[in-house]
């Protein structure tokens, strides 16, 4: 899996004040301006893009913190979409 | 931290009918948390999420409280998910997953609003002391804020 779409998301959802292709993986995404309303949208435009359903247990803060933290999270997602 | 004296708020609404106070102390004003949304930015999630932004975030009980126009529900919305970001950093989850819907706001027919928490919200609650809420939001403009505020009883 490639970031692309995950920054594809970003632009299109977080609000972010730059485009999420200056960012690097481990930039944090709202120290860069993503707000948690943003982060709602961020969720279910992923959502959309991969055909996956974030689980309550990954409703925190730190799975939408970086590109490298949803990325992982969308693998695990991918991996094992019932848990 | 401060202590409130005199007429102590002793139930989760800030307009409710009083209760009685802890025995032998008064009531302590533990933590503080706000939040601002745009309403504009609520009333595009509705455009393009729909029904799926509404159910992940609010409960029945809220969406229902905020019935009207378009400008309405999204300006009412746009309160109650602020109140749900300021009792989130009230809790301080850190890595603990608090769902929106765990915290509701409640409606009254006299126009106050409560809280409700439930599930990893009121654990939370339980675990800090926390005995009870007040919350007040305003909206200028675009701009929804609300403010929250977290007590608990003294011994």
């Amino acid at each position: 899996m490639t970031d692309d779409p995950i920054r594809r998301v970003l632009d299109g959802h977080a609000r972010l004040p730059v485009s999420a292709w200056a960012l690097g993986d481990g930039d944090n995404l709202y120290e860069a301006g993503m707000t948690s309303h943003a982060s709602v949208n961020v969720m279910l435009g992923l959502e959309d893009t991969f055909e996956v359903e974030f689980p309550e247990r990954l409703l925190r803060k730190a799975t939408f913190s970086s590109i490298a933290s949803i990325r992982a999270a969308i693998e695990e997602l991918i991996a094992s979409p019932a848990t | 931290m401060g202590t409130w004296g005199g007429d102590a708020p002793s139930s989760p609404d800030s307009a409710g009918a009083p209760a009685p106070r802890p025995s032998g102390g008064g009531i302590d004003l533990i933590r503080v948390g706000v939040d601002a949304v745009v309403v504009d930015h609520v009333r595009e999630s509705i455009e393009n999420f729909g029904e799926r932004y509404l159910d992940r975030v609010f409960t029945r009980h809220e969406q229902e409280s905020c019935r009207g126009s378009e400008d309405v529900r999204a300006r009412g919305l746009a309160a109650r998910f602020a109140a749900k970001e300021a009792t989130i950093k009230i809790l301080r989850p850190q890595d603990r997953s608090v769902p929106w819907r765990a915290v509701e706001v409640q409606s009254h027919p006299g126009g106050w609003c409560d809280l409700a928490l439930s599930g990893e919200a009121a654990r939370l609650a339980g675990a800090a002391d926390i005995r009870g809420f007040s919350m007040s939001f305003t909206h200028e403009g675009q701009l929804a804020v609300a403010v929250v505020a977290a007590w608990r009883g003294t011994s």
